[in-house]
């Protein structure tokens, strides 16, 4: 009876590893070949750098390993530590100083001789799926993944013929609205016309090649930290507590004014803030106004939410009409802000520093922050193509250490050590950031946007 | 002598881990023990304060008998699943050794009316985690532990010389203790962390309840009875404590010590509604020698909802309240003994339980993760002389597998496996 529980239970043992090695199943989905598409959230950007460790993290890697099994074949432009640009760290709390890594990463998959199954471009819009084929400034890291071919991130991606395409694209056509502060339609936000009009060119692409599909929508820009962390009224910094003057608390100056409720102070701000912009001189500050790229107003928020709506519309449509899996990121941003995530007695949510989703530019999800986008990707594919693809383990997401496997393992490349001082959001760190999110580059750069009819 | 084990054995009032489904103890006597506890219908040894006081009313002579269960633990094991803590993850429970005392009075008062004292051990259980510092489950549980036992003085009534009624007071003393982890997003590894652990005592408190039992031996072979004891609610006070375990950032570490109470006493108010129970048995005599008994245990432990731990240390020396919902469900365990006279000194038991789990799927944790049961037992009974019973009990749990979470505390998801040996002791004088 012993014996035959052993060789039952060895039997068993050795039908899981087998079904961990090769038996997956994936139900109508098919992932023998497949290709990711989208911006920094699909690249595994985290932390301001594009950076392997999380890069072989990412959702899309991580939905690979999970589908097929599989640790290699999934190939990815991996930059060595301490990533393109310099990873943020944290140096301090108090006071709250987050600064770039010394140095920058090496590319360390340039020679691969065919394109990559991860396409995703940080600071990628919609329309450069169509359009873009090389980097357009200095810092745009566009080359590193599309390698001056000559052939756009979809073109590339398609090339291989793909039996399974996930799209998550459209973030950065709405988001760098948000971070930038500047919501203009058809200068930050996309037209909602040009959106359907692309959005609907790239699904017919990829339908195309008769693969299947997944498609996400875009998050609201009022769930990401970036925009809720710094409140919108004046802090003493000794305490952190808000600064009250017969009882009331007193609102920061904005470009416009005392900010009003439904203003938002972006996470930039804290440069400016420093330097006591934003402050009365009574209380201390500089008596001048926070600077329109710091804020974010209640009617530009309205507006960037309205546009995301919309491009969501288009996308939920794309998803029925294409038979796709619907991965609905915007309502698990919010959910997280609401409810948070529980697991084992431990609380995720969305706060700064302290929730454990979002990494240290505010914007993009930490690799545990990814690992649970994983698992939406595969909970909504499992639901759509009928398969029964295992969720991601996120143990090693929670405690640490994060999976490093990524097939080759490439010389470590040592970055001087560089002296860790500085505020929140240095300008380079800023610059990177918006940089990752396709902010324009007179945005960027802070100089004014070029408007021939409207001389200066 | 045994007076004094006996004493010995109250003051080191040890619960051992799960051994009647949820955390009741019913092996309470080792004859009953060596019969799985189907023994409500014959109630014929001091046991019967325990499991029926309606056998008080038959009592004709003084009898005094004391005695434990030593509770082993062979095996405890969680293996992980889903999400978290994943399938790579497995983890596994102190195995415990434990010694729940009974010890029983009976005197006859006249003919009729007969009076009874025992002390048993009805509820208790110990959870405890190997390398708690590392466990996955640390910051649901890493020991829980709670004891009760009963004072029950009784009287019995015969009411027919075939007929009788028992009547007694529950006085219940009772600890628990909670131990688990604090953890938080370390904001220099966007990772958990622990920043403390956190000890919860509830001192010993009482509760009172009341028990009924009726015993009619119809004839020779055939006896049947019904026995209830009742809810009782007991409410602790008693002092948390919260460790601060270091994150291994000094800055991070020293803006914790500013925000929280540590390495001060928090006091805390608990309370935890112990559930009813009724059983009813037959037995038949199946031949001189043989007796039969069936017997189906009834348990209340929806009475179980939750366990909510307030501070009342006011702005300073609190935490926040918590409550630990259970929802626990009625349920019953069905019970059969055989009692085989084998000469007029010595018996010879059987026993079979099947006991069934009150805990839902989504309660399964690291604090308390209770599953179905089948008991075997054989058990032994010198009956001249001095006279002893032993009673033997290979308790087998179902794996008991959650997939299912409360959404306040999230996915433990795993399996948990567990298997126990009772070896019950009596000496009667």
């Amino acid at each position: 009876m012993h014996r035959l529980k052993i060789l039952m239970g060895a039997i068993a043992l050795a039908l899981v590893l087998a079904g961990a090695a090769f038996a997956v199943n994936t139900g109508t989905a098919d992932f023998t070949t497949y290709v990711a598409l989208g911006d920094s959230l699909t690249a595994g950007f985290s932390s301001g750098s594009l950076n392997r460790t999380y890069q072989v993290n990412s959702y899309p890697a991580l939905i690979y390993r999970q589908a097929t099994g599989k640790t290699t074949g999934f190939e990815q432009p991996l930059v060595s530590e301490p990533g393109l640009p310099g990873i943020l760290t944290l140096a301090s709390l108090r006071p709250l100083s987050i600064v770039p890594s010394g140095g920058s990463g090496q590319p360390l998959n340039l020679g691969l001789q065919r394109p990559y199954n991860n396409m995703a471009v940080p600071g990628a819009r919609l329309h450069d799926l169509l359009t873009k084929t090389q980097s357009t400034s200095a810092n745009d890291i566009t080359d590193l993944i599309l390698r001056k071919l000559g052939f756009t991130q979809l073109q590339q991606g398609l090339s291989l013929k793909p039996t399974f395409v996930t799209l998550w694209i459209g973030n950065n056509d709405a988001l760098a609205a948000a971070t930038s502060g500047i919501a203009i339609p058809g200068v930050t936000l996309t037209p909602v016309e040009q959106f359907q009009a692309d959005y609907t060119a790239v699904v017919n692409a990829i339908a195309s090649t008769n693969a299947k599909m997944a498609l996400a929508n875009i998050p609201d820009v009022t769930s990401i930290p970036f925009v809720t962390t710094i409140s919108r009224f004046i802090v003493n910094p000794a305490t952190n507590q808000p600064v009250l003057i017969n009882g009331n608390p007193v609102p920061l100056i904005g470009p416009n004014g005392p900010l009003q409720a439904g203003d938002f102070v972006l996470l930039t701000a804290t440069a400016e803030l420093a330097q006591g912009r934003g402050i009365p001189t009574a209380l201390g500050g500089s008596g001048l106004p926070l600077s329109d790229t710091s804020v974010l107003s209640a009617a530009e928020a309205a507006t960037i939410k309205d546009y995301v709506n919309n491009y969501n519309a288009i996308i939920a449509k794309a998803a029925s009409d294409k038979n796709a899996a619907f991965v609905d990121t915007n309502a698990l941003l919010k959910d997280l802000a609401v409810n948070g995530i529980h697991l084992g007695g431990i609380t995720y949510g969305s706060a700064f520093l302290t929730g454990g989703v979002f990494s240290y530019d505010g914007v993009h999800p930490t690799a545990f922050g990814y690992a649970y986008i994983a698992n939406a990707f595969i909970g909504a594919i499992n639901a759509k193509f009928g398969g029964d693809i295992p969720l991601v383990d996120l143990y090693p997401f929670v405690f640490g250490p994060l999976p490093k496997r990524a097939g080759k393992t490439p010389p470590p490349v040592v970055a001087p050590a560089e002296e860790l001082t500085g505020l929140v959001f240095t300008a380079e760190a800023r610059r990177s950031l918006l940089q990752s999110l396709g902010v324009p580059q007179w945005i960027v750069d802070g100089t004014r946007r070029p408007r021939p009819h409207r001389g200066n | 002598m045994g007076r004094a084990l006996s004493i010995v054995a109250l003051a080191t009032l040890a619960a051992g881990p799960l051994h009647a489904a949820g955390f009741s103890i019913f092996e309470q006597g080792s004859k009953a023990t060596g019969m799985a506890g189907a023994v409500t219908a014959q109630a014929d040894d001091p046991s019967m304060l325990f499991y029926n006081a309606g056998g008080l009313a038959f009592v004709e002579k003084s009898d005094f008998s004391v005695g434990a269960t030593w509770i082993r633990s062979t095996k405890a094991d969680f293996q992980g699943a889903g999400v978290f803590p994943g399938p790579n993850y497995s983890a596994e429970q102190e195995t415990l050794s434990e010694f729940p005392p009974h010890a029983y009075w009976v005197q006859p008062v006249t003919n009729n009316f007969k009076f009874g004292l025992g002390v048993e051990t009805p509820f208790g259980l110990t959870t405890s985690w190997k390398n708690p510092n590392q466990f996955a489950g640390r910051f649901l549980s890493t020991k829980a532990s709670l004891m009760a036992f009963d004072l029950n003085p009784t009287i019995g009534w015969r009411v027919t010389p075939s007929f009788g009624i028992g009547v007694g007071a529950l006085v219940r003393y009772s600890t628990v203790e909670l131990n688990r982890h604090v953890p938080t997003i370390n904001p220099f590894t966007l990772q958990a962390a622990d920043i403390g652990a956190l000890k919860l005592k509830g001192d010993y408190s009482t509760g009172y309840g009341f028990n009924v039992g009726l015993l009619h031996r119809v004839n020779e072979s055939f006896s049947w009875g019904l026995s209830y004891r009742s809810k009782v609610t007991v409410d602790y006070e008693g002092d948390a404590r919260l460790t601060q375990i270091s994150t291994g950032n000094a800055q991070f570490d020293a803006i914790l010590r500013a925000q929280l109470p540590f390495n001060t006493k928090l006091p805390v108010k608990t309370s935890i509604d112990f559930p009813d129970q009724a059983s009813l048995g037959l037995a038949f005599g199946l031949t001189r020698n043989l007796m039969l008994e069936t017997d189906v245990n009834w348990m209340g432990w929806s009475s179980f909802k939750e366990v909510a731990i307030d501070f009342t240390g006011g702005a300073t020396n609190s935490l926040p309240d918590t409550t630990l919902a259970q929802n626990w469900e009625d349920v019953y365990s069905y019970r059969i003994g055989l009692n085989w006279t084998v000469s007029p000194a010595s018996q010879v038991r059987f026993g079979f339980v099947y006991d069934q789990t009150p805990q839902p799927e989504e309660g399964v944790s690291p604090l308390l993760p209770d599953a179905d049961r089948n008991g075997f037992c054989i058990g032994y009974g010198h009956t001249q002389g001095f006279r002893y019973d032993v009673g033997l009990m290979y308790l087998d749990f179902k794996s008991r597998t959650t997939n299912k979470a409360r959404p306040e505390q999230g996915p433990f998801f795993g399996t948990y496996k567990t298997r126990a040996v009772l070896l019950g002791v009596t000496a009667n004088f």
